[in-house]
């Protein structure tokens, strides 16, 4: 399973759509989720309606949420992220075997079997997840924050059976053409991971956008095109049940 | 998060499974979970809660909790009594009944009825904890709104949607509460993970503000069980429990029946220590006095009769 989490606070402003760039890492097989952190209370319209729709089009996920809040937030999204996905899968199973839509429309006791399997699969499939922070000016004060929960999400993860991946980036990167910076490839748990050092350029654009498809490409570089789930070709039907599946979670 | 927006269902709305049958009267909001409200319910003559949520994978994965310790633990009457849908309008509400639990948050009953009861509550918690974890499961979430206490400090745990099996990932817990949050170990479900939230229970119960202060004004690479225990050994209340909090902290504990034991063996001298100086504690004088009014109206009874 894979998951894109971008953690930012506010409106992109240069180069590629986020929101394209969110749907192409959908098409993929990468869920992204968004969590975006506001402290004074201020993110406008604008960043707010943009970080909706890059989770919607990454079927995924978004939070606005302050700080403070913002571990346990990230680890929440990531776990649902999870679970959806499994049921996601799972509910394609019951269409094919049983003709039913949903575990939902199982009587309660072969539901109580099915949800036994799903969080089996839950707790072990193989689980990757790309932290995508923005470190733009305006981030400065939140990044103290912002590295805590990565920390607390790579401890999180780090207890689960299956194998658990994290990486880090953040963007802008140092130079103009340089959309993001990794901070820390795939590692396992907490001891390796290296955070977004005080060497941050902080610059004053924000591209949200190439920035995805940066780590994009680096799904494709480091995780090959083999899809976990069964079901990344969905049928049209299929796509109308997952976005109704997730809509609970989206703000 | 998405369950603390949604709607309370007005007292008197009925509930009808859909699958099972049984229909119950929703009474009153009794609190509202992680992923669900919980109400007071009426089914026929019998009273139970009522556990509605969204999501109905989520709040199975609960009930099989529930089932299976039912099914560890045969000799008493059943957490599970049902699981079922039932259909509001348009919408349909996924839920299951259990048992009602009567009682109060362990810090409630602390304030309410003093500190002397630490120790009866401290040790049925670690019995009640030690059979859970005999059956392959850790609780989690581990913390005083999780802690029903009844008459005379029974305990009882409520929640189980942190309740994990052994040796996965914690599903659910609290930042305070957490190993993981003070750099003191693993999310990893051990039975050492809930002697960790039993201790800072403790360190909440009796000495709230601090702890708060702390977990606020540390930073985070300077949080660690050194901090707690200056907190626990300069307060009066949590000096006696000083060993065995240590020990907690740390996972010192080779099972949940040795941490058991250590804490009633804690108890004991520190009763002695702390006894009235008159000689007769408060209760003992209350019991005479209750023994004392019995007395004389049997007595009564028997010759007016």
């Amino acid at each position: 399973m894979k998951q894109i989490l971008l953690i930012t606070d506010g409106g992109s402003n240069v180069g590629e759509s986020p929101v394209v760039a969110a749907a192409q890492a959908y098409a993929e097989g990468i869920v992204v989720n968004v969590a975006g952190v506001v402290d004074d209370g201020a993110i406008g319209e604008q960043g707010a309606t943009e970080i909706a729709e890059i989770a919607r089009a990454g079927g995924g996920m978004s939070r606005i949420v302050t700080s403070r809040q913002l571990s346990g937030t990230v680890q929440m999204m990531t776990r649902k992220t999870v679970a959806a996905t499994v049921q996601q899968a799972v509910n394609h199973e019951l269409r094919q075997l049983f003709g039913v839509e949903s575990v939902a429309e199982l009587p309660p006791a072969k539901r109580a079997e099915v949800v036994r399997v799903m969080e089996d699969i839950g707790e072990t499939a193989e689980l990757r997840v790309a932290l995508l922070v923005d470190a733009s000016a305006s981030m400065r004060s939140k990044l103290p924050s912002v590295e805590e929960a990565i920390r607390d999400l790579a401890l999180s993860l780090k207890a689960r059976e299956g194998e658990s991946m994290v990486a880090v980036f953040h963007f802008p990167g140092d130079a103009t053409d340089e959309p993001c910076v990794m901070d820390s490839d795939w590692t396992h748990g907490t001891d390796r991971l290296r955070m977004l050092t005080g060497k941050l350029k902080m610059r004053g654009t924000t591209p949200t956008g190439p920035a995805l498809l940066h780590v994009l490409e680096f799904f494709r570089e480091t995780c090959g095109n083999i899809m976990i789930e069964p079901v990344q070709t969905p049928s049209p039907i299929k796509r109308d049940d997952s976005v109704e599946v997730r809509s609970d979670y989206v703000v | 998060m998405t369950t603390s927006s949604e709607s309370r269902l007005p007292p008197g709305t009925v509930l009808r499974g859909k699958w099972n049958g049984k229909s119950y009267t929703l009474r009153r909001l009794l609190g509202v979970g992680s992923n669900g409200q919980v109400y007071l319910a009426a089914s026929g003559r019998s009273i139970c809660a009522v556990k509605i949520g969204q999501d109905p994978a989520e709040l199975q994965a609960e009930a099989n909790v529930l089932a299976s310790l039912d099914k560890r633990e045969r000799g008493r009457s059943p957490f599970l009594l049902d699981v079922d849908d039932a259909v509001a309008g348009e919408r349909v509400l996924p839920f299951y009944a259990m048992q009602y639990v009567p009682g109060m948050p362990v810090k409630t009953y602390i304030r309410r009825y003093g500190e002397e009861w630490v120790g009866v509550i401290g040790y049925r918690l670690l019995k009640r904890l030690s059979e859970l974890h005999a059956a392959g499961w850790v609780f989690g979430d581990l913390k005083s709104d999780n802690i029903l206490v009844g008459q005379y400090g029974r305990v009882s745990l409520v929640d189980y949607g942190g309740t994990t099996a052994m040796g996965r990932g914690v599903r659910q817990f609290t930042e305070l509460y957490d190993r993981g949050f003070w750099s003191a170990g693993s999310r990893t479900a051990e039975p050492s993970y809930d002697w960790f939230a039993v201790a800072m229970l403790w360190i909440h119960v009796l000495d709230g503000k601090r702890l708060v202060q702390l977990s606020r004004t540390l930073l985070p690479q300077n949080r660690h069980p050194r901090e707690l225990m200056t907190l626990v050994r300069t307060n009066r209340l949590l000096k006696p429990l000083e060993s065995w909090l240590e020990r907690a902290l740390a996972g010192g504990f080779r099972d949940t029946e040795e941490a058991c034991e250590a804490w009633r063996l804690l108890q004991q001298p520190q009763q002695r220590q702390a006894g009235n100086k008159s000689g007769v504690p408060g209760w003992m004088a209350g019991l005479f006095a209750v023994s004392l009014l019995l007395f004389v109206s049997v007595t009564a009874y028997w010759l007016l009769r």
